[in-house]
């Protein structure tokens, strides 16, 4: 798994390839906490290039969420693959994450 | 997880003849010399389940399930039942029913299972029913394998409730459709959960479809709910395996085993890579060949 960091105005877009399993979970959520804990809390996973998620990826995305929401911020998601989605969506992250088509959408979404 | 070698579960949700792709990522298993520690089944996925459990091959499981799994299990309607139901006055209601005469599905089971326990199967099988009376969640694993797999896949209003160790019994998947956490339970480390939501129709045109469909908003919700819960709840790992059928895959498609057997195979064969990593295999036998 290989994971960017993009600063922008007010938000960070966190670009990651490959898949959110067991094997990268702890990587992709140290990553994502060291961002909220160092004030970027308006974070954007761009999920375009990932292509599996089981449940210790859900299990990280999720602590990430709580932990940007409870420092006043927000994770959320921007052009997640059909297969991906399917797995977010049965296991009830549809429900509580916001998600986007693509990027700027997200973007723009924390403007709004 | 610690260095300890994992253990694996399978487990095979409700989904009627979909339930078959479970014959595919049984393929793609044994090719690969991944062994299962457990298997779990709920109602159609019981069938494939027991199957497993019992030490047949995929080639056998696929004969049977086609000799077991055909339109002449629903062919008698139970009159009796139904009239019991609409003229409780004249004739008897006994506390539920069902609009099919559930003996042919009774003896298509016994086709495979006639005589067999639980003791008879090569690794623990689980499967799950649903507690006519008072709701809770059943997980059966001891006794006649055919009261088991008869109790998991009670339609409800299809075939009537089974009874089980004095209790009447009604289909795994009005309480947990995907039973992951029996696994969980268990004690399973690496969960292959393989589970299929309840396709809605595009139209409801009679009563009997009405009340598949209300069936079915219920399930698949229960199933995103209790699936999000084994989620967040397991302390290790859950692989799920959604097979992509890309046509509809109704109750007795039989005709499809084929197609849904190669789409098992194919979700399967995407997750081998990691599945490998995760139980410490190393490279597959085919990239070592090579």
């Amino acid at each position: 798994m290989d994971i960017v960091v993009e600063h922008r105005t007010v938000t960070t877009i966190v670009r990651i390839t490959g898949s959110v399993d067991g094997l990268t979970a702890d990587t992709l959520l140290a990553t994502l906490q060291q961002q909220i804990d160092a004030g970027n809390i308006r974070l954007i996973g761009d999920l375009s290039d990932v292509s599996y998620t089981s449940s210790a990826g859900l299990r990280a995305l999720l602590a990430t969420v709580k932990h940007a929401r409870q420092h006043g911020g927000d994770f959320r998601l921007a052009a997640v693959r059909p297969a991906v989605h399917k797995v977010l969506e049965m296991s009830g992250f549809t429900s509580i994450l916001k998600m986007y088509d693509d990027v700027d959408l997200a973007v723009a979404s924390f403007a709004a | 997880m610690t260095g300890e070698r994992k253990r694996v579960a399978l487990v095979i949700g409700a989904g009627s003849v979909k339930c078959a792709a479970a014959l595919g990522l049984w393929k793609v298993l044994k090719r690969e010399g991944i062994e299962l520690d457990m298997v779990v089944g709920c109602s159609g996925g019981s069938l494939y389940a027991t199957l497993m459990a019992l030490g047949y091959d995929v080639d056998e499981c696929e004969a049977m399930t086609i000799a077991m799994w055909n339109r002449k299990i629903t062919s008698r309607r139970d009159y009796v039942s139904m009239l019991g139901a609409f003229l409780p006055k004249l004739f008897k209601f006994k506390g539920h029913f069902g609009m099919v005469n559930g003996e042919p599905l009774l003896r298509a089971l016994e086709l495979p299972f006639a005589g067999k326990t639980f003791a008879d199967t090569i690794m623990p099988l689980y499967i799950v029913a649903t507690e006519l009376l008072s709701g809770h969640q059943a997980t059966l694993s001891q006794g006649r394998i055919v009261d088991a797999v008869r109790a998991s896949i009670a339609i409800p209003y299809i075939w009537s409730p089974w009874e089980v160790d004095g209790k009447l019994m009604l289909d795994g998947c009005l309480s947990a459709p995907l039973p992951v956490d029996v696994a969980i339970k268990e004690g399973a480390d690496v969960i292959l959960a393989m589970g299929f939501e309840s396709p809605y129709p595009r139209k409801i045109r009679s009563a009997t479809s009405y009340a598949f469909h209300v069936n079915s908003i219920y399930t698949n919700n229960l199933f995103r709910a209790n699936y999000s819960f084994h989620n967040l709840a397991h302390h290790a790992e859950i692989l799920p395996i959604v097979p992509e059928f890309g046509e509809p895959v109704n109750l007795f498609d039989t005709h499809k085993f084929a197609h849904v057997i190669a789409c098992g195979e194919r979700a399967a064969e995407e997750q081998v890579p990691y599945l490998r990593q995760l139980l410490g295999l190393g490279q597959q036998p085919s990239a070592q060949a090579t």
